[in-house]
Protein backbone atom coordinates (compact mmCIF):
# COMPACT_ATOMS: atom_id res chain seq x y z
CA UNK A 1 0.00 0.00 0.00
CA UNK A 2 1.67 3.09 -1.08
CA UNK A 3 0.40 5.73 1.66
CA UNK A 4 2.14 8.76 2.72
CA UNK A 5 2.12 8.70 6.95
CA UNK A 6 0.96 11.72 8.87
CA UNK A 7 2.35 13.60 12.01
CA UNK A 8 -0.98 15.38 13.01
CA UNK A 9 -2.93 13.88 15.98
CA UNK A 10 -5.92 16.04 15.34
CA UNK A 11 -9.16 14.48 14.77
CA UNK A 12 -8.91 16.77 11.40
CA UNK A 13 -5.28 15.59 10.53
CA UNK A 14 -4.93 15.53 6.58
CA UNK A 15 -6.65 12.25 4.97
CA UNK A 16 -4.21 10.12 3.72
CA UNK A 17 -3.72 8.74 0.22
CA UNK A 18 -5.70 5.86 -0.86
CA UNK A 19 -4.42 2.75 -1.33
CA UNK A 20 -6.38 2.91 -4.71
CA UNK A 21 -3.01 4.35 -6.08
CA UNK A 22 -1.46 1.19 -5.30
CA UNK A 23 -3.07 -0.87 -7.53
CA UNK A 24 -5.21 -1.54 -10.97
CA UNK A 25 -8.56 -1.54 -10.25
CA UNK A 26 -10.30 -3.88 -12.64
CA UNK A 27 -13.43 -4.09 -14.09
CA UNK A 28 -13.91 -1.38 -16.25
CA UNK A 29 -17.11 -0.36 -15.76
CA UNK A 30 -19.07 1.94 -17.81
CA UNK A 31 -21.75 3.48 -16.29
CA UNK A 32 -24.85 4.16 -18.81
CA UNK A 33 -28.07 5.97 -18.11
CA UNK A 34 -30.92 5.75 -21.52
CA UNK A 35 -33.75 7.61 -21.11
CA UNK A 36 -33.98 8.35 -18.03
CA UNK A 37 -37.71 10.39 -16.68
CA UNK A 38 -38.32 10.47 -13.32
CA UNK A 39 -41.94 11.83 -12.29
CA UNK A 40 -43.35 12.76 -9.04
CA UNK A 41 -46.74 13.73 -9.36
CA UNK A 42 -46.64 16.27 -12.35
CA UNK A 43 -43.15 17.44 -11.70
CA UNK A 44 -40.86 16.06 -14.19
CA UNK A 45 -37.38 15.95 -11.95
CA UNK A 46 -34.98 14.01 -14.48
CA UNK A 47 -36.21 14.30 -18.48
CA UNK A 48 -35.31 11.86 -20.66
CA UNK A 49 -31.97 11.59 -19.60
CA UNK A 50 -29.16 9.58 -21.52
CA UNK A 51 -25.24 9.67 -20.50
CA UNK A 52 -22.38 7.28 -19.84
CA UNK A 53 -19.71 7.49 -17.86
CA UNK A 54 -16.52 5.74 -18.75
CA UNK A 55 -13.62 4.01 -16.84
CA UNK A 56 -10.39 5.49 -16.08
CA UNK A 57 -11.60 8.91 -15.90
CA UNK A 58 -13.20 11.36 -13.32
CA UNK A 59 -16.76 12.89 -15.03
CA UNK A 60 -17.97 15.89 -12.63
CA UNK A 61 -21.64 16.09 -12.85
CA UNK A 62 -23.31 19.60 -12.79
CA UNK A 63 -26.04 21.46 -12.74
CA UNK A 64 -28.16 24.37 -10.66
CA UNK A 65 -29.59 22.88 -7.34
CA UNK A 66 -33.06 21.03 -7.91
CA UNK A 67 -31.72 19.98 -11.47
CA UNK A 68 -32.14 16.41 -10.56
CA UNK A 69 -28.08 15.02 -10.42
CA UNK A 70 -29.29 13.59 -6.77
CA UNK A 71 -32.06 11.93 -8.02
CA UNK A 72 -29.96 10.57 -11.10
CA UNK A 73 -27.38 9.49 -8.71
CA UNK A 74 -30.63 7.19 -6.74
CA UNK A 75 -32.06 6.03 -9.69
CA UNK A 76 -28.51 4.46 -10.76
CA UNK A 77 -28.25 2.90 -7.28
CA UNK A 78 -31.45 1.68 -6.73
CA UNK A 79 -32.50 3.60 -3.82
CA UNK A 80 -35.28 5.10 -6.28
CA UNK A 81 -37.16 3.59 -9.35
CA UNK A 82 -37.06 5.28 -12.47
CA UNK A 83 -40.65 6.42 -13.99
CA UNK A 84 -38.97 5.68 -17.55
CA UNK A 85 -35.66 4.62 -19.05
CA UNK A 86 -33.16 2.75 -16.66
CA UNK A 87 -29.25 3.34 -15.91
CA UNK A 88 -27.16 0.40 -15.53
CA UNK A 89 -23.34 -0.35 -14.22
CA UNK A 90 -21.11 -2.37 -15.83
CA UNK A 91 -24.34 -3.01 -18.19
CA UNK A 92 -26.27 -4.64 -15.16
CA UNK A 93 -28.48 -2.89 -12.96
CA UNK A 94 -27.19 -1.82 -9.56
CA UNK A 95 -29.25 -4.60 -7.76
CA UNK A 96 -28.92 -7.20 -10.38
CA UNK A 97 -24.70 -6.79 -9.95
CA UNK A 98 -23.19 -10.15 -7.95
CA UNK A 99 -21.70 -7.41 -4.98
CA UNK A 100 -23.57 -4.35 -5.40
CA UNK A 101 -21.46 -2.50 -2.45
CA UNK A 102 -18.39 -3.60 -3.17
CA UNK A 103 -18.60 -2.76 -6.92
CA UNK A 104 -19.61 0.65 -6.45
CA UNK A 105 -18.78 2.74 -3.45
CA UNK A 106 -21.28 5.88 -2.95
CA UNK A 107 -21.87 8.80 -0.90
CA UNK A 108 -25.53 10.25 -1.05
CA UNK A 109 -26.51 10.83 2.00
CA UNK A 110 -23.55 12.90 3.56
CA UNK A 111 -24.63 12.36 7.23
CA UNK A 112 -26.04 8.37 6.77
CA UNK A 113 -24.75 7.67 10.05
CA UNK A 114 -26.49 7.27 13.85
CA UNK A 115 -25.17 10.30 15.60
CA UNK A 116 -24.49 8.18 18.87
CA UNK A 117 -22.69 5.23 17.06
CA UNK A 118 -19.23 5.81 16.48
CA UNK A 119 -16.80 6.28 13.67
CA UNK A 120 -15.33 2.54 13.72
CA UNK A 121 -18.71 1.13 14.90
CA UNK A 122 -20.54 2.66 11.76
CA UNK A 123 -17.57 1.05 9.34
CA UNK A 124 -17.86 -1.94 11.04
CA UNK A 125 -21.42 -2.36 10.30
CA UNK A 126 -20.63 -1.83 6.39
CA UNK A 127 -17.90 -4.22 6.78
CA UNK A 128 -20.68 -7.09 8.50
CA UNK A 129 -23.13 -6.00 5.67
CA UNK A 130 -20.16 -5.67 2.36
CA UNK A 131 -18.14 -8.84 4.01
CA UNK A 132 -15.06 -6.63 4.22
CA UNK A 133 -12.22 -7.55 6.70
CA UNK A 134 -12.54 -5.54 9.96
CA UNK A 135 -8.76 -5.01 9.32
CA UNK A 136 -10.21 -2.60 6.21
CA UNK A 137 -12.47 -0.25 8.82
CA UNK A 138 -8.98 0.95 10.55
CA UNK A 139 -7.11 1.01 7.28
CA UNK A 140 -9.68 3.61 5.79
CA UNK A 141 -9.96 5.15 9.35
CA UNK A 142 -5.96 5.82 8.91
CA UNK A 143 -6.21 6.90 5.07
CA UNK A 144 -9.32 9.61 5.91
CA UNK A 145 -7.32 10.79 8.87
CA UNK A 146 -9.92 9.72 11.52
CA UNK A 147 -8.28 6.95 12.94
CA UNK A 148 -7.78 9.37 16.33
CA UNK A 149 -11.25 9.85 16.55
CA UNK A 150 -12.39 6.56 15.23
CA UNK A 151 -14.50 5.70 18.71
CA UNK A 152 -16.11 9.06 19.17
CA UNK A 153 -19.80 9.42 18.18
CA UNK A 154 -19.96 10.56 14.52
CA UNK A 155 -22.84 13.03 15.97
CA UNK A 156 -19.37 14.62 17.21
CA UNK A 157 -17.82 14.99 14.43
CA UNK A 158 -17.60 18.43 12.12
CA UNK A 159 -18.87 18.33 8.86
CA UNK A 160 -15.53 17.74 7.27
CA UNK A 161 -14.92 15.00 9.21
CA UNK A 162 -18.50 13.54 8.51
CA UNK A 163 -17.43 13.72 4.86
CA UNK A 164 -14.19 11.92 5.22
CA UNK A 165 -16.67 8.84 7.01
CA UNK A 166 -18.60 9.02 4.18
CA UNK A 167 -15.72 8.86 1.78
CA UNK A 168 -14.22 5.98 3.84
CA UNK A 169 -17.63 4.46 3.63
CA UNK A 170 -17.95 4.56 0.03
CA UNK A 171 -14.14 3.18 -0.21
CA UNK A 172 -14.47 0.38 2.30
CA UNK A 173 -15.20 -2.57 -0.10
CA UNK A 174 -12.23 -1.36 -2.35
CA UNK A 175 -14.89 -0.43 -5.52
CA UNK A 176 -14.05 -0.18 -8.34
CA UNK A 177 -16.69 2.24 -9.24
CA UNK A 178 -17.46 5.46 -7.05
CA UNK A 179 -20.97 7.28 -7.65
CA UNK A 180 -20.16 10.93 -4.82
CA UNK A 181 -22.88 13.19 -4.30
CA UNK A 182 -21.48 16.46 -3.46
CA UNK A 183 -18.35 14.73 -1.74
CA UNK A 184 -16.33 17.86 -1.37
CA UNK A 185 -19.01 19.43 0.76
CA UNK A 186 -17.17 21.14 4.46
CA UNK A 187 -14.13 19.67 3.53
CA UNK A 188 -10.95 22.37 4.18
CA UNK A 189 -8.57 22.76 1.66
CA UNK A 190 -6.13 19.83 2.63
CA UNK A 191 -9.06 17.75 2.21
CA UNK A 192 -10.16 18.53 -1.18
CA UNK A 193 -6.57 18.53 -2.39
CA UNK A 194 -6.54 14.84 -0.63
CA UNK A 195 -10.25 14.25 -2.31
CA UNK A 196 -9.16 15.03 -5.66
CA UNK A 197 -6.01 12.75 -5.17
CA UNK A 198 -7.69 10.23 -4.27
CA UNK A 199 -10.12 10.40 -7.06
CA UNK A 200 -7.54 10.84 -10.05
CA UNK A 201 -5.58 7.77 -8.43
CA UNK A 202 -8.59 5.72 -8.41
CA UNK A 203 -9.51 6.80 -12.18
CA UNK A 204 -5.84 6.42 -13.52
CA UNK A 205 -6.24 2.53 -11.92
CA UNK A 206 -8.86 2.10 -14.25
CA UNK A 207 -11.99 2.95 -11.92
CA UNK A 208 -15.00 4.87 -13.01
CA UNK A 209 -15.69 8.03 -11.15
CA UNK A 210 -18.76 10.16 -10.87
CA UNK A 211 -19.03 12.79 -8.62
CA UNK A 212 -21.51 15.89 -8.26
CA UNK A 213 -20.19 19.07 -7.21
CA UNK A 214 -21.78 22.85 -7.02
CA UNK A 215 -17.95 23.88 -6.07
CA UNK A 216 -17.16 24.74 -10.36
CA UNK A 217 -13.34 25.35 -9.32
CA UNK A 218 -13.00 22.01 -7.31
CA UNK A 219 -14.11 20.28 -10.03
CA UNK A 220 -12.37 21.92 -12.52
CA UNK A 221 -9.08 20.49 -11.18
CA UNK A 222 -10.81 17.48 -10.84
CA UNK A 223 -12.57 16.29 -13.84
CA UNK A 224 -11.89 14.72 -17.24
CA UNK A 225 -15.39 14.87 -18.53
CA UNK A 226 -18.90 16.72 -17.21
CA UNK A 227 -22.11 16.13 -17.57
CA UNK A 228 -24.18 19.04 -17.09
CA UNK A 229 -27.91 18.60 -16.47
CA UNK A 230 -31.06 22.03 -15.97
CA UNK A 231 -34.50 21.11 -14.91
CA UNK A 232 -33.45 17.55 -14.93
CA UNK A 233 -32.72 17.64 -18.94
CA UNK A 234 -28.96 17.15 -20.47
CA UNK A 235 -27.34 20.48 -21.70
CA UNK A 236 -23.82 19.60 -22.35
CA UNK A 237 -22.01 16.49 -21.72
CA UNK A 238 -18.29 15.41 -22.83
CA UNK A 239 -14.46 16.24 -22.28
CA UNK A 240 -13.85 19.26 -19.87
CA UNK A 241 -11.17 20.91 -22.15
CA UNK A 242 -12.78 20.33 -25.22
CA UNK A 243 -15.40 22.33 -24.01
CA UNK A 244 -13.66 24.85 -22.50
CA UNK A 245 -11.85 25.42 -25.49
CA UNK A 246 -14.95 25.57 -27.64
CA UNK A 247 -15.56 29.47 -27.91
CA UNK A 248 -13.39 32.19 -29.50
CA UNK A 249 -12.42 35.08 -29.05
CA UNK A 250 -12.43 37.31 -31.90
CA UNK A 251 -11.51 41.62 -32.15
CA UNK A 252 -12.59 43.97 -34.63
CA UNK A 253 -12.85 46.76 -35.60
CA UNK A 254 -16.88 46.69 -35.50
CA UNK A 255 -17.58 44.01 -33.07
CA UNK A 256 -21.11 45.43 -32.81
CA UNK A 257 -21.37 44.57 -36.58
CA UNK A 258 -20.17 41.27 -36.15
CA UNK A 259 -21.95 40.26 -33.52
CA UNK A 260 -25.17 41.05 -35.59
CA UNK A 261 -23.36 38.61 -38.19
CA UNK A 262 -22.53 35.83 -36.43
CA UNK A 263 -25.67 35.58 -34.09
CA UNK A 264 -27.85 35.55 -37.44
CA UNK A 265 -25.76 32.24 -38.08
CA UNK A 266 -26.62 31.22 -35.07
CA UNK A 267 -23.89 31.55 -32.89
CA UNK A 268 -23.97 33.66 -29.54
CA UNK A 269 -21.76 36.52 -28.97
CA UNK A 270 -20.74 38.33 -25.91
CA UNK A 271 -18.74 41.75 -25.54
CA UNK A 272 -15.09 41.53 -24.16
CA UNK A 273 -13.35 44.41 -23.80
CA UNK A 274 -13.52 47.37 -26.54
CA UNK A 275 -13.31 45.57 -29.44
CA UNK A 276 -13.47 42.14 -28.64
CA UNK A 277 -16.06 39.09 -29.17
CA UNK A 278 -16.18 35.41 -27.34
CA UNK A 279 -18.40 33.30 -29.49
CA UNK A 280 -19.96 30.40 -28.98
CA UNK A 281 -21.53 27.63 -31.48
CA UNK A 282 -19.78 28.40 -34.74
CA UNK A 283 -15.94 27.57 -36.00
CA UNK A 284 -12.65 29.72 -36.19
CA UNK A 285 -13.24 29.62 -40.38
CA UNK A 286 -17.31 30.30 -40.24
CA UNK A 287 -16.22 33.90 -37.50
CA UNK A 288 -13.22 34.63 -40.55
CA UNK A 289 -15.37 34.45 -43.42
CA UNK A 290 -18.33 36.33 -41.50
CA UNK A 291 -15.94 38.84 -40.65
CA UNK A 292 -15.27 39.13 -44.35
CA UNK A 293 -17.96 39.17 -45.83
CA UNK A 294 -18.86 42.11 -43.63
CA UNK A 295 -15.95 44.00 -44.70
CA UNK A 296 -14.43 43.83 -41.35
CA UNK A 297 -10.79 43.97 -40.16
CA UNK A 298 -10.28 41.37 -37.85
CA UNK A 299 -6.98 41.65 -35.26
CA UNK A 300 -7.29 38.54 -33.26
CA UNK A 301 -9.06 35.39 -34.08
CA UNK A 302 -8.27 32.42 -31.51
CA UNK A 303 -9.56 29.86 -29.39
CA UNK A 304 -10.84 31.10 -26.29
CA UNK A 305 -10.28 29.04 -22.78
CA UNK A 306 -13.46 29.64 -20.53
CA UNK A 307 -13.47 29.20 -17.03
CA UNK A 308 -15.70 26.03 -16.25
CA UNK A 309 -17.80 29.17 -13.62
CA UNK A 310 -18.21 31.04 -17.26
CA UNK A 311 -19.15 27.65 -19.26
CA UNK A 312 -21.57 26.95 -15.90
CA UNK A 313 -23.59 29.92 -15.86
CA UNK A 314 -24.17 30.03 -19.79
CA UNK A 315 -24.99 26.84 -20.19
CA UNK A 316 -27.65 27.22 -16.91
CA UNK A 317 -29.04 29.91 -17.25
CA UNK A 318 -31.14 29.81 -20.64
CA UNK A 319 -34.55 29.86 -20.54
CA UNK A 320 -34.33 26.95 -23.04
CA UNK A 321 -32.40 23.37 -22.02
CA UNK A 322 -30.68 22.90 -25.36
CA UNK A 323 -28.09 19.79 -26.05
CA UNK A 324 -24.63 19.57 -26.88
CA UNK A 325 -22.90 17.06 -26.82
CA UNK A 326 -19.00 16.89 -27.75
CA UNK A 327 -17.66 13.49 -28.76
CA UNK A 328 -14.96 11.90 -26.66
CA UNK B 1 -25.03 -11.12 0.21
CA UNK B 2 -25.84 -13.51 2.50
CA UNK B 3 -28.21 -13.20 5.18
CA UNK B 4 -26.10 -13.83 7.62
CA UNK B 5 -23.87 -10.71 7.39
CA UNK B 6 -26.65 -8.88 6.90
CA UNK B 7 -28.04 -10.01 10.45
CA UNK B 8 -24.90 -9.60 11.75
CA UNK B 9 -24.86 -6.03 10.30
CA UNK B 10 -28.53 -4.87 11.51
CA UNK B 11 -27.62 -6.39 15.54
CA UNK B 12 -24.31 -4.79 15.81
CA UNK B 13 -26.54 -1.41 14.61
CA UNK B 14 -28.71 -2.08 17.58
CA UNK B 15 -26.25 -2.93 20.15
CA UNK B 16 -23.57 0.01 19.20
CA UNK B 17 -26.06 2.72 20.46
CA UNK B 18 -26.92 3.36 23.82
CA UNK B 19 -30.86 2.36 23.14
CA UNK B 20 -30.69 -0.60 24.57
CA UNK B 21 -29.14 0.59 27.76
CA UNK B 22 -31.96 2.99 28.02
CA UNK B 23 -34.06 0.07 27.76
CA UNK B 24 -32.21 -1.80 30.59
CA UNK B 25 -33.06 1.07 32.17
CA UNK B 26 -36.91 0.90 32.24
CA UNK B 27 -36.59 -2.46 32.73
CA UNK B 28 -34.53 -1.86 35.93
CA UNK B 29 -37.15 0.57 37.06
CA UNK B 30 -39.84 -1.94 36.42
CA UNK B 31 -38.28 -4.53 38.46
CA UNK B 32 -37.86 -1.66 41.09
CA UNK B 33 -41.28 -0.39 41.66
CA UNK B 34 -42.55 -4.69 41.91
CA UNK B 35 -39.84 -5.13 44.40
CA UNK B 36 -41.19 -1.76 46.12
CA UNK B 37 -44.94 -3.08 45.76
CA UNK B 38 -43.58 -6.69 47.70
CA UNK B 39 -42.02 -4.85 50.48
CA UNK B 40 -44.05 -1.88 50.97
CA UNK B 41 -48.00 -2.88 49.09
CA UNK B 42 -50.69 -4.41 51.28
CA UNK B 43 -54.23 -5.21 50.04
CA UNK B 44 -57.48 -3.57 51.62
CA UNK B 45 -57.22 -5.34 54.44
CA UNK B 46 -53.90 -4.58 55.17
CA UNK B 47 -52.52 -7.94 54.54
CA UNK B 48 -50.01 -9.40 51.68
CA UNK B 49 -52.55 -11.56 50.44
CA UNK B 50 -51.11 -10.74 46.56
CA UNK B 51 -48.22 -12.57 47.25
CA UNK B 52 -49.37 -15.51 49.56
CA UNK B 53 -50.25 -17.97 46.79
CA UNK B 54 -47.94 -19.41 44.07
CA UNK B 55 -50.71 -18.30 41.20
CA UNK B 56 -50.65 -14.74 43.15
CA UNK B 57 -46.77 -14.12 42.71
CA UNK B 58 -46.82 -15.51 38.74
CA UNK B 59 -49.57 -12.61 38.01
CA UNK B 60 -47.33 -10.56 39.85
CA UNK B 61 -43.91 -11.19 37.83
CA UNK B 62 -46.12 -12.52 34.67
CA UNK B 63 -43.95 -10.04 31.89
CA UNK B 64 -44.86 -11.38 29.02
CA UNK B 65 -47.42 -8.36 28.42
CA UNK B 66 -45.56 -5.40 29.85
CA UNK B 67 -42.58 -7.26 27.45
CA UNK B 68 -44.88 -7.31 24.22
CA UNK B 69 -45.41 -3.24 24.91
CA UNK B 70 -41.74 -2.44 25.32
CA UNK B 71 -40.42 -4.82 22.68
CA UNK B 72 -42.77 -2.70 20.18
CA UNK B 73 -41.10 0.58 21.33
CA UNK B 74 -38.12 -0.83 20.99
CA UNK B 75 -38.74 -1.93 17.23
CA UNK B 76 -40.87 1.25 16.23
CA UNK B 77 -37.70 3.12 17.44
CA UNK B 78 -34.72 0.95 16.03
CA UNK B 79 -36.70 0.98 12.64
CA UNK B 80 -37.60 4.09 12.32
CA UNK B 81 -34.69 6.01 13.28
CA UNK B 82 -32.71 4.11 10.23
CA UNK B 83 -34.82 6.36 7.79
CA UNK B 84 -34.25 9.20 9.74
CA UNK B 85 -30.59 9.16 10.54
CA UNK B 86 -30.33 7.69 6.56
CA UNK B 87 -28.92 4.87 7.57
CA UNK B 88 -31.00 3.02 5.52
CA UNK B 89 -29.14 4.26 2.61
CA UNK B 90 -26.19 2.09 3.16
CA UNK B 91 -27.98 -0.94 4.32
CA UNK B 92 -30.28 -0.61 0.70
CA UNK B 93 -27.41 -0.14 -0.95
CA UNK B 94 -25.39 -3.26 0.05
CA UNK B 95 -28.66 -5.15 -0.57
CA UNK B 96 -30.75 -3.72 -3.02
CA UNK B 97 -32.88 -6.64 -2.96
CA UNK B 98 -34.81 -5.19 0.70
CA UNK B 99 -36.65 -7.38 1.40
CA UNK B 100 -33.92 -9.30 2.44
CA UNK B 101 -32.63 -6.10 4.56
CA UNK B 102 -35.55 -5.88 5.97
CA UNK B 103 -36.08 -9.39 6.72
CA UNK B 104 -32.34 -8.93 8.45
CA UNK B 105 -33.88 -6.38 10.48
CA UNK B 106 -36.36 -7.99 11.40
CA UNK B 107 -34.67 -10.92 12.76
CA UNK B 108 -32.12 -8.57 14.42
CA UNK B 109 -35.25 -6.37 16.36
CA UNK B 110 -37.00 -9.49 17.05
CA UNK B 111 -33.94 -10.88 19.04
CA UNK B 112 -33.73 -7.92 20.66
CA UNK B 113 -37.17 -7.88 21.31
CA UNK B 114 -37.16 -11.26 22.85
CA UNK B 115 -33.92 -10.69 24.87
CA UNK B 116 -35.04 -7.55 26.13
CA UNK B 117 -38.27 -9.09 27.44
CA UNK B 118 -36.37 -11.59 28.60
CA UNK B 119 -34.30 -9.82 30.90
CA UNK B 120 -37.36 -7.65 32.06
CA UNK B 121 -38.97 -11.14 32.68
CA UNK B 122 -35.96 -12.26 34.84
CA UNK B 123 -35.37 -8.88 36.45
CA UNK B 124 -39.16 -8.81 38.01
CA UNK B 125 -38.59 -12.37 39.00
CA UNK B 126 -35.43 -11.48 40.80
CA UNK B 127 -36.79 -8.38 42.23
CA UNK B 128 -39.38 -10.64 43.99
CA UNK B 129 -37.18 -12.94 44.68
CA UNK B 130 -34.99 -10.43 47.00
CA UNK B 131 -37.89 -8.57 48.45
CA UNK B 132 -39.72 -11.46 49.33
CA UNK B 133 -37.62 -11.82 52.84
CA UNK B 134 -38.94 -8.74 54.05
CA UNK B 135 -42.29 -10.35 54.65
CA UNK B 136 -43.49 -13.72 56.07
CA UNK B 137 -44.01 -15.33 52.66
CA UNK B 138 -41.50 -17.81 50.55
CA UNK B 139 -40.65 -17.76 46.91
CA UNK B 140 -43.52 -20.05 46.09
CA UNK B 141 -43.16 -20.05 41.80
CA UNK B 142 -42.11 -23.23 40.85
CA UNK B 143 -39.24 -23.94 38.71
CA UNK B 144 -41.38 -24.82 35.83
CA UNK B 145 -43.62 -22.04 35.76
CA UNK B 146 -40.37 -19.77 36.28
CA UNK B 147 -39.50 -21.35 33.15
CA UNK B 148 -42.63 -20.35 31.75
CA UNK B 149 -43.35 -16.94 32.69
CA UNK B 150 -39.49 -16.35 30.83
CA UNK B 151 -40.13 -18.21 27.36
CA UNK B 152 -43.65 -16.11 26.94
CA UNK B 153 -41.83 -12.89 28.05
CA UNK B 154 -39.08 -13.50 25.48
CA UNK B 155 -41.58 -14.66 22.82
CA UNK B 156 -43.75 -11.84 23.61
CA UNK B 157 -40.94 -9.32 23.36
CA UNK B 158 -40.07 -11.26 19.88
CA UNK B 159 -43.59 -10.95 18.38
CA UNK B 160 -44.28 -7.31 19.71
CA UNK B 161 -40.49 -6.22 18.47
CA UNK B 162 -41.95 -7.19 14.81
CA UNK B 163 -44.92 -5.31 14.99
CA UNK B 164 -42.85 -2.25 15.98
CA UNK B 165 -40.43 -2.85 12.93
CA UNK B 166 -43.24 -3.13 10.82
CA UNK B 167 -44.88 -0.08 12.16
CA UNK B 168 -41.24 1.96 11.86
CA UNK B 169 -41.10 1.03 8.46
CA UNK B 170 -44.49 1.67 7.23
CA UNK B 171 -44.24 5.43 9.26
CA UNK B 172 -40.52 6.04 8.96
CA UNK B 173 -40.49 8.60 11.59
CA UNK B 174 -39.94 7.94 15.44
CA UNK B 175 -42.29 9.90 16.77
CA UNK B 176 -45.14 9.05 14.51
CA UNK B 177 -43.97 5.40 14.83
CA UNK B 178 -44.20 5.28 18.50
CA UNK B 179 -47.37 7.30 18.85
CA UNK B 180 -48.68 4.30 15.93
CA UNK B 181 -47.09 1.75 17.84
CA UNK B 182 -49.16 3.36 21.50
CA UNK B 183 -52.09 3.46 19.80
CA UNK B 184 -51.84 -0.43 18.26
CA UNK B 185 -51.13 -1.38 21.47
CA UNK B 186 -52.52 0.52 24.63
CA UNK B 187 -55.27 2.97 22.87
CA UNK B 188 -57.13 0.37 20.26
CA UNK B 189 -57.42 -2.72 22.13
CA UNK B 190 -59.88 -1.08 24.64
CA UNK B 191 -61.74 0.46 21.39
CA UNK B 192 -62.03 -2.33 19.80
CA UNK B 193 -62.94 -4.82 22.89
CA UNK B 194 -66.15 -2.07 23.10
CA UNK B 195 -67.03 -1.87 19.61
CA UNK B 196 -66.78 -5.86 19.18
CA UNK B 197 -67.86 -8.09 21.25
CA UNK B 198 -65.40 -11.24 21.60
CA UNK B 199 -62.55 -10.04 20.74
CA UNK B 200 -61.19 -8.93 24.64
CA UNK B 201 -59.95 -12.63 24.65
CA UNK B 202 -57.56 -11.87 21.43
CA UNK B 203 -56.05 -8.80 22.41
CA UNK B 204 -52.36 -8.97 22.72
CA UNK B 205 -51.75 -8.30 26.62
CA UNK B 206 -54.51 -11.07 27.56
CA UNK B 207 -52.42 -13.17 25.22
CA UNK B 208 -49.50 -12.65 26.84
CA UNK B 209 -51.03 -13.62 30.39
CA UNK B 210 -52.64 -16.67 28.47
CA UNK B 211 -48.61 -17.95 27.13
CA UNK B 212 -47.03 -16.89 30.76
CA UNK B 213 -49.81 -19.50 32.61
CA UNK B 214 -52.00 -16.56 34.65
CA UNK B 215 -54.50 -16.45 31.98
CA UNK B 216 -57.07 -18.86 30.19
CA UNK B 217 -59.11 -16.94 27.88
CA UNK B 218 -57.96 -19.21 24.74
CA UNK B 219 -55.67 -22.22 24.84
CA UNK B 220 -51.68 -21.35 24.50
CA UNK B 221 -51.64 -22.80 20.91
CA UNK B 222 -54.22 -20.38 19.76
CA UNK B 223 -52.36 -17.73 21.72
CA UNK B 224 -48.91 -18.43 20.53
CA UNK B 225 -50.55 -18.04 16.46
CA UNK B 226 -52.70 -14.69 17.72
CA UNK B 227 -49.65 -13.22 18.99
CA UNK B 228 -47.41 -13.89 16.09
CA UNK B 229 -49.76 -12.95 14.31
CA UNK B 230 -49.87 -9.39 15.52
CA UNK B 231 -46.14 -9.15 14.85
CA UNK B 232 -46.00 -10.33 11.67
CA UNK B 233 -49.32 -8.57 9.88
CA UNK B 234 -47.71 -5.04 10.65
CA UNK B 235 -44.30 -6.53 9.47
CA UNK B 236 -45.36 -7.35 5.86
CA UNK B 237 -47.37 -4.27 5.28
CA UNK B 238 -43.47 -2.90 6.28
CA UNK B 239 -41.69 -5.02 4.01
CA UNK B 240 -44.20 -4.25 1.54
CA UNK B 241 -43.95 -0.48 1.95
CA UNK B 242 -40.07 -0.52 1.80
CA UNK B 243 -40.01 -2.44 -1.11
CA UNK B 244 -42.34 -0.25 -3.16
CA UNK B 245 -41.43 3.29 -1.97
CA UNK B 246 -38.36 5.08 -2.77
CA UNK B 247 -35.72 4.92 0.13
CA UNK B 248 -34.49 8.64 -0.17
Amino acid sequence: MTTTSTTANSPNKTPRRSSASASTIGGGYQLEVANLTKRYGDAVVVDDLTFSVPPGRVTGFLGPNGSGKSTTMKIMLDLASASEGHATIGGRRYRDLANPARTVGAIIESDAFHPGRSGRNHLQILADATGCNYARVDEMLEEVGLIDAANRRAGAYSLGMRQRLGLAAAMLGEPPVLILDEPGNGLDPQGIRTLRDLLRSHASSGGTVLVSSHLLAEVEHLADDVIVINQGRLVVQGALDDLQQSAALVRTTDPDLLARQLERAGATAERQDDDGLIVHGISLAEIGAHAFTAGLVVHELSPHAGSLEQLFLSWTTDSETTEEVIEL
Amino acid sequence: MTMTRLIRAELRKLTSTRMPWAFLLVLLTIAAINAFAVIAGTDFDGSKGFISTEADQQSLVAFAANGFILAALFGAIAVAREYGHHTVVPTFLASPKRHRAVLAQLTAVATNGAVLSLVGAGLTIAALALSLPTTEYNFLISANHVAQILAASAFAGGAGAILGAGIGAVVRNVGGAVTGAVLALIVGPPLVVQLANGTASWMPNVLATVLAGVGNDVSTPAAVGALAIWGLVPAVVGVLAVERRDVV
